[in-house]
C-alpha cells in the first residue's frame, strides 16, 4: 500500500514539479504581456487563498467560511508592523503571518465543531475580528474606522514578487502534503475520523497543524495584499466576498488536488473580470447562476471529470 | 501510461487557459497615444451598480454622464493644450461596491484604456484604493466625494477633491450655529466610520472650545438599523439639540424611530436629508423631515454668484429634460466634477498629468459653480463648497423648503 | 434606561426569533443552510412596501399574501434543487455555496426590479399612539410586530406538534434514515417544510421595515448571519429555541447599545461563538448535534 504510494509519487514527480514551475514562469512573464498588473496580482492572491481553503476543505472537510478573517488580520498585521513598529515591508509581512497564526491558535477549539456549525462559526469569528479591528477604541493601534495608509512603504514590484513567491511555495506545500503520508492521514480523517484515530493517526494534532498552515497562508496573502493596496479600510480586507470567491474557485476546480484551485481561479477569476468589464450590469446575476449550476451539475469540480475516468490528477 | 498522458494534458490545458485568460483580457501594452492627434478626451471612472454604495454612486455617475453629454452637444470641451474643441468619451466599469474589484478596474482604466482623466467612484471606501494606484501611475485622481482623512498628504500631488469639502470640515457651520443658539445640552450619536466619526471629532472639539461638553455622545456601528433604545437613552440626557451623523439608511431609521418615540427637541440634525430629500419623503412621507435640521446642499440651496457652468435652476431644468429625472445633490456633485475637469482642460498647457494638476491649483479659488466656490489646499483637499446649516419645512402637499440658518459662503 | 432596554430588547428579540424560524426549520429537516434566507426576508419587505404604496394594503394583510406567494415559489424551487443537492457527497457544505449563488441572483433581481434605494414604510400605519408600560412608552409598531411574530411562532409550534406533516418533520429532524425506514414521506415533507420555511421568512420580511427601518438589496446577508446565530443560540429544530435565541439576541443588543454602543455589532457573533464552544447543542438542545 505504502510502496505503491511511493511509486505513484515517483511516477508523477515530473507532472508535480511542472505545476509550480509553470506558475512561476507564467506570473513572472504575465506583467510583460498584460498591462493590468492589478488583475494578475489579484488572480495570484485568489489562487493562494483558494489553495489555503483547499488545504483545509479539500483535505479535512472543514469549510472555512470566515477564511477572510485570516486575510484581514494579516493585512492589519502588515499595517501595524509598518505604522506602529516602523518595520520595512518584508519584515512587516512576518507580523501579519504571526497575527494570523496566533488567531488560528485562539480559534482552534472551533475544530471541535462539524459541518455547517464550523462554517458559520468561522464566519462569526471573522466578523468578531472585523468589529474589533474597526472599533474606535483601537484607533491608536489599527487607526480604527479611518483605515490604514501604508503609502510610505508602498512598493508594488516587491509586493508582486512576494506574491509570486508565496504562490509557488503554497503550491509546492499542497503537492507535498498531497503526496506524503501526512496528506493520506488527512484524507483518512476526512473520510472517517473515528477509524483514523483507531488506525493510530493523531487526529487532533494533524487537524490543528493543517488549520494553522491554512491560517498562515491566508495571513501572508492578506499581508501582501494589504501592502499592495496600501490604503484600505477594515471593510475592504474583511470583505466576506473574498472568502466566498476563494471557496467557489476551489470548488469549481476541485478540492483535495493541487491543480483544482489553480484551474478554478484562472477560469473563474478570468471570467469574473471578463463579465465585469463587458457586461457589468448583469454581473451578479450571471455569477449567481454560475454558482448554482456549478453546485448542481459539477459538485466535485472540473477535476472530477478526469478523476472519474481514472486519470491521475496532481 | 494513460494516466500520465492525462495529467500532462491537464497541465497543458491549464497553461493554455492561463495564457488565454491573460490574453483574453486584452493585450495592449502600447504606451499612451501621442497627445497631438488626440480625437477625444477619455475619462475613466467606476460606479457601483449594486451593493452598499449604489444608492449614492449611481446618481453621481449620472451627473458626470450628463455633463459629458452636455459638453458633447456643443462639440466637446475646449482643450488648451490642443487649441481646439474635443469631444468627451467616458469609459466606466461597475465595481459593485467592492473595493477589491475597484482596484483592478482602476488599474484597467489606467494601464489598458489609457484614459486621459481618472475619476474616482463615490465615497471614501471606493476611492481609497485608487489613491496609491493613481500616485504610482502618476495620474491625477479627480476624487469626487472620497473625503477620507488619509488620502491627502503633502508629498502626493496626484489627487484633487472636487465636489465636497473634507468631512472633517462639514460641522464648522453646525458648531457655529449650536454655539450661537447657546445650546448647552447637545447629544451626539454617530456611526463609527471615517465619514461620520471625523465629523463627530470636529464638532466635539469646536464645542469644547466654546465650553460645551456634549451631554450624550455615543458611536454605533454603521450597520445599526434600530434606534429606539438609543433614542430613549438620549432622552434621559435631556438634550436641547440632538445631532445624528450617519449614512442615508441610518438617517432614515433614526428619523422614523424619533417620530415614533414622540420625543420633542428644540433641534434635531441629520446629514442626508439635505442631500437626498426625496429618499426621505418617498419612504416615510414629507412629514418625516419636517423641522429637521441638516446641511442643505444644492439644489435645495442655490449659490448666487455662479460664474462657471449652469446655475441650479438651469441645471434642474436641463437635467429633467435630458434624463426625465429630478435632481438630487449627487447629480450635481457628478456634474460639478465634470465642470472641474472641463476647466482643467481649458487651463492646462499640456495634457500631462502634472500639468493638469498645476492647472487646478491655478484656477482654485477663482471659479464658483452651482456647488459653490471651488478651492483646494496644497494637498488637493477641498476647502471651499462649505455646507451651511438649514432647517426643513414641509407641508402636507409634499412641498419641501429649507431655511438657511448660517450664511452661504 | 435598563428597563427600557430590556423591554425593547424583548420586543425586538421576538421579531428576530420569528425571522430566524424558517432557517431553523429548513436546516433541521434538510441539513441545508439557506444562505439566501435574508434575501427572502428582504423580498417580503419589498412586497409589503409595494403593496402599501401601490394599493394601500395594510402590511397585516400582506402577511398572508407573502406566505402564500413564497410558499408556492419555494415549493417549485424545491424539486429541481434540493433532491439533487442532498444526493451529493457533502450536501451541507455545498448548500452554503449553492444558496450563496441564489442570494446573489435574488440581490441582482432586487436591483433590477426595485432599484438600490432603501425602501421603508411609515411606522404610523401600525398606530401612532405609543404603548405605555411600566412608566415608559414604546412605539406601537414594535408592539404589534412582536405580537404578530408571537402568534406566528405559536402557529408554527402547533403545526409541528399537532399535524401529520409536522410530526413527520420532527421525525426527520431526529433522524432522516429512521424516518424514511418507518415509512414517513420524507421527500414530500421536506418540500412542504422548505415552502413553509421560506414563506415564514417572507412574512418576517413584511414586518421587517418596522423593526430595521428600511430594506435594500444588500440587507439580506446580514440578516442571514444574525438568523443563523439565533438558530444556534437557541437550538436546532425547536421553534421555542428560536424564540429564546431571539430574546437573548434582542436583549443583549439593546443592553450593548445602552452601555457599550460601538460594540453592539459584535453581539450575535460573540454569542454564537460562546454558545457553540460552551454548549454546542444550543440553549434548549438535547444533544441533537454531533459536534
Amino acid at each position: 500500500m505504502l510502496s505503491s504510494g511511493r511509486t505513484h509519487l515517483r511516477s508523477h514527480r515530473g507532472v508535480n514539479a511542472l505545476i509550480p514551475l509553470l506558475l512561476l514562469a507564467a506570473f513572472s512573464l504575465a506583467p510583460l504581456v498584460y498591462a493590468n498588473h492589478a488583475v494578475i496580482f489579484q488572480m495570484m492572491a485568489f489562487m493562494v487563498l483558494a489553495q489555503g481553503v483547499n488545504l483545509l476543505y479539500g483535505f479535512t472537510g472543514y469549510l472555512p467560511f470566515g477564511y477572510v478573517g485570516f486575510f484581514g488580520i494579516g493585512a492589519y498585521g502588515m499595517g501595524i508592523g509598518i505604522e506602529l513598529f516602523h518595520l520595512p515591508g518584508l519584515a512587516a509581512l512576518l507580523v501579519g503571518a504571526l497575527f494570523a497564526v496566533v488567531i488560528a491558535l485562539i480559534l482552534s477549539p472551533l475544530l471541535r465543531l462539524s459541518g455547517a456549525y464550523f462554517a458559520i462559526s468561522s464566519l462569526a469569528a471573522s466578523e468578531v475580528l472585523y468589529n474589533i479591528v474597526a472599533n474606535p477604541a483601537l484607533t491608536h493601534i489599527t487607526n480604527g474606522p479611518y483605515g490604514e495608509s501604508l503609502v510610505q512603504s508602498y512598493h508594488p514590484l516587491t509586493s508582486y514578487v512576494a506574491m509570486v513567491v508565496l504562490l509557488v511555495l503554497t503550491t509546492v506545500l499542497v503537492i507535498v502534503i498531497k503526496n506524503t503520508p501526512f496528506g493520506r492521514a488527512l484524507l483518512a480523517i476526512r473520510e472517517d475520523p473515528v477509524s483514523a484515530e483507531m488506525a493510530g493517526i493523531a487526529v487532533v494534532r494533524t487537524r490543528t497543524t493543517v488549520w494553522i498552515l491554512s491560517a498562515l497562508i491566508g495571513g501572508l496573502t492578506g499581508a501582501i495584499f494589504g501592502w499592495h493596496l496600501s490604503v484600505f479600510y477594515p471593510s475592504t480586507v474583511f470583505d466576506l466576498s473574498i472568502s466566498i470567491l476563494a471557496i467557489v474557485f476551489t470548488l469549481f476546480g476541485g478540492g483535495g488536488t493541487a491543480i483544482g484551485p489553480i484551474l478554478g481561479s484562472v477560469v473563474l477569476y478570468g471570467l469574473y473580470n471578463a463579465i465585469g468589464i463587458s457586461a457589468p450590469q448583469y454581473f451578479e446575476l450571471i455569477y449567481g447562476l454560475l454558482i448554482v449550476l456549478l453546485v448542481l451539475f459539477l459538485p466535485g469540480g472540473v477535476v472530477s471529470l478526469l478523476q472519474r475516468r481514472g486519470s491521475y490528477v496532481p | 501510461m494513460n494516466s500520465r498522458k492525462h495529467s500532462a494534458m491537464i497541465v497543458g490545458l491549464s497553461a493554455a487557459m492561463l495564457a488565454g485568460t491573460l490574453a483574453g483580457c486584452g493585450t495592449s501594452t502600447s504606451a499612451a497615444p501621442p497627445t497631438k492627434n488626440i480625437s477625444d478626451i477619455t475619462i475613466g471612472t467606476l460606479y457601483a451598480g449594486s451593493g452598499a454604495y449604489a444608492t449614492s454612486s449611481l446618481p453621481e455617475y449620472a451627473g458626470l454622464k450628463f455633463w459629458a453629454s452636455q459638453a458633447d452637444k456643443s462639440g466637446g470641451v475646449f482643450v488648451k493644450a490642443l487649441n481646439k474643441k474635443v469631444p468627451i468619451k467616458i469609459v466606466a466599469y461597475n465595481d459593485q461596491s467592492s473595493a477589491t474589484t475597484a482596484t483592478s478596474l482602476y488599474s484597467q482604466l489606467i494601464s489598458v484604456n489609457h484614459v486621459n482623466v481618472l475619476v474616482a467612484d463615490f465615497g471614501s471606501v471606493l476611492t481609497s484604493v485608487a489613491v496609491p494606484v493613481a500616485e504610482e501611475n502618476k495620474m491625477v485622481l479627480f476624487d469626487q466625494s472620497g473625503t477620507g482623512t488619509t488620502f491627502f498628504t503633502p508629498n502626493n500631488p496626484y489627487i484633487v477633491l472636487t465636489s465636497l469639502p473634507n468631512s472633517g470640515l462639514w460641522p464648522d457651520s453646525l458648531a457655529q450655529y449650536l454655539i450661537g443658539q447657546h445650546y448647552s445640552r447637545v447629544a451626539i450619536l454617530y456611526d463609527t466610520n471615517d465619514f461620520d466619526q471625523s465629523q463627530e471629532q470636529t464638532l466635539v472639539s469646536k464645542l469644547k472650545a466654546a465650553g460645551i461638553t456634549p451631554v450624550y455622545n455615543s458611536g454605533v456601528p454603521t450597520s445599526t438599523s434600530s434606534y429606539s433604545v438609543l433614542l430613549n437613552n438620549i432622552s434621559h440626557a435631556n438634550p436641547q439639540a440632538v445631532i445624528e451623523f450617519g449614512y442615508p439608511n441610518n438617517d432614515i431609521s433614526f428619523l422614523q424611530a424619533l417620530k415614533a418615540s414622540g420625543a420633542q427637541y428644540k433641534m434635531v440634525f441629520t446629514v442626508f436629508p439635505g442631500q437626498l430629500p426625496t429618499l426621505f419623503t418617498t419612504s416615510d412621507g414629507p412629514s418625516s423631515i419636517n423641522n429637521i435640521y441638516t446641511y442643505p446642499a444644492p439644489p435645495l440651496i442655490s449659490h448666487a454668484h455662479v460664474n462657471y457652468g449652469m446655475n441650479s435652476s438651469q441645471f434642474i431644468a436641463a437635467y429633467k429634460k435630458a434624463t426625465g429625472q429630478s435632481t438630487n445633490f449627487l447629480n450635481i456633485a457628478g456634474y460639478n466634477t465634470g465642470l472641474i475637469i472641463q476647466k482643467t482642460l481649458e487651463t492646462a498647457n499640456s495634457l500631462s498629468q502634472l500639468s493638469l494638476r498645476h492647472a487646478v491649483s491655478r484656477f482654485s479659488g477663482t471659479i464658483e459653480t452651482l456647488d459653490g466656490k471651488f478651492q483646494i489646499n496644497s494637498e488637493g483637499a477641498q476647502t471651499g463648497e462649505t455646507l451651511p446649516v438649514g432647517k426643513f419645512t414641509t407641508n402636507s402637499a409634499g412641498k419641501v423648503s429649507v431655511d438657511l440658518l448660517t450664511p452661504l459662503s | 434606561m435598563l428597563e427600557y432596554s430590556i423591554v425593547a430588547g424583548i420586543l425586538f428579540g421576538v421579531f428576530f426569533g420569528f425571522m430566524a424560524l424558517g432557517l431553523n426549520l429548513i436546516f433541521g429537516v434538510m441539513q441545508v443552510v439557506n444562505l439566501a434566507h435574508g434575501d427572502f426576508v428582504v423580498l417580503g419587505g419589498y412586497l409589503a412596501v409595494i403593496a402599501y404604496s401601490a394599493g394601500h394594503i395594510n402590511p397585516v394583510v400582506s402577511l398572508v399574501g407573502a406566505f402564500v406567494l413564497f410558499f408556492v415559489i419555494a415549493f417549485a424551487l424545491y424539486f429541481p434543487v434540493i433532491p439533487r443537492l442532498t444526493r451529493s457527497k457533502d450536501p451541507e457544505m455545498l448548500s452554503l455555496i449553492l444558496f450563496f449563488g441564489l442570494s446573489q441572483i435574488i440581490e441582482a433581481l432586487d436591483v433590477i426590479g426595485f432599484g438600490n434605494n432603501p425602501r421603508s414604510l411609515p411606522l404610523a400605519i401600525m398606530g401612532a399612539a405609543p404603548w405605555h408600560f411600566l412608566g415608559q412608552s414604546y412605539q406601537m409598531a414594535w408592539v404589534i410586530t412582536a405580537i404578530v411574530s408571537l402568534v406566528m411562532i405559536g402557529a408554527t409550534y402547533l403545526f409541528l406538534y399537532y399535524t401529520r406533516i409536522g410530526y413527520a418533520a420532527r421525525a426527520i429532524m431526529g433522524s432522516r434514515e429512521e424516518a424514511a425506514a418507518s415509512g414517513l414521506p420524507v421527500a414530500q415533507t421536506s418540500a412542504i417544510i422548505f415552502g413553509v420555511g421560506i414563506g415564514l421568512a417572507a412574512m418576517a420580511g413584511v414586518l421587517s421595515p418596522f423593526m430595521i427601518g428600511s430594506v435594500d438589496p444588500s440587507t439580506g446577508l446580514g440578516l442571514t448571519t444574525i438568523a443563523f446565530a439565533i438558530v444556534v443560540i437557541g437550538s436546532l429544530g425547536n421553534p421555542l429555541g428560536s424564540v429564546l435565541g431571539g430574546l437573548v439576541y434582542g436583549v443583549s443588543v439593546m443592553l450593548m447599545q445602552t452601555y457599550f454602543s460601538s460594540w453592539s455589532d459584535l453581539v450575535p457573533y460573540l454569542l454564537l461563538l460562546i454558545i457553540v464552544l460552551a454548549k454546542p447543542s444550543g440553549l434548549l438542545g438535547k444533544g441533537v448535534r454531533n459536534a
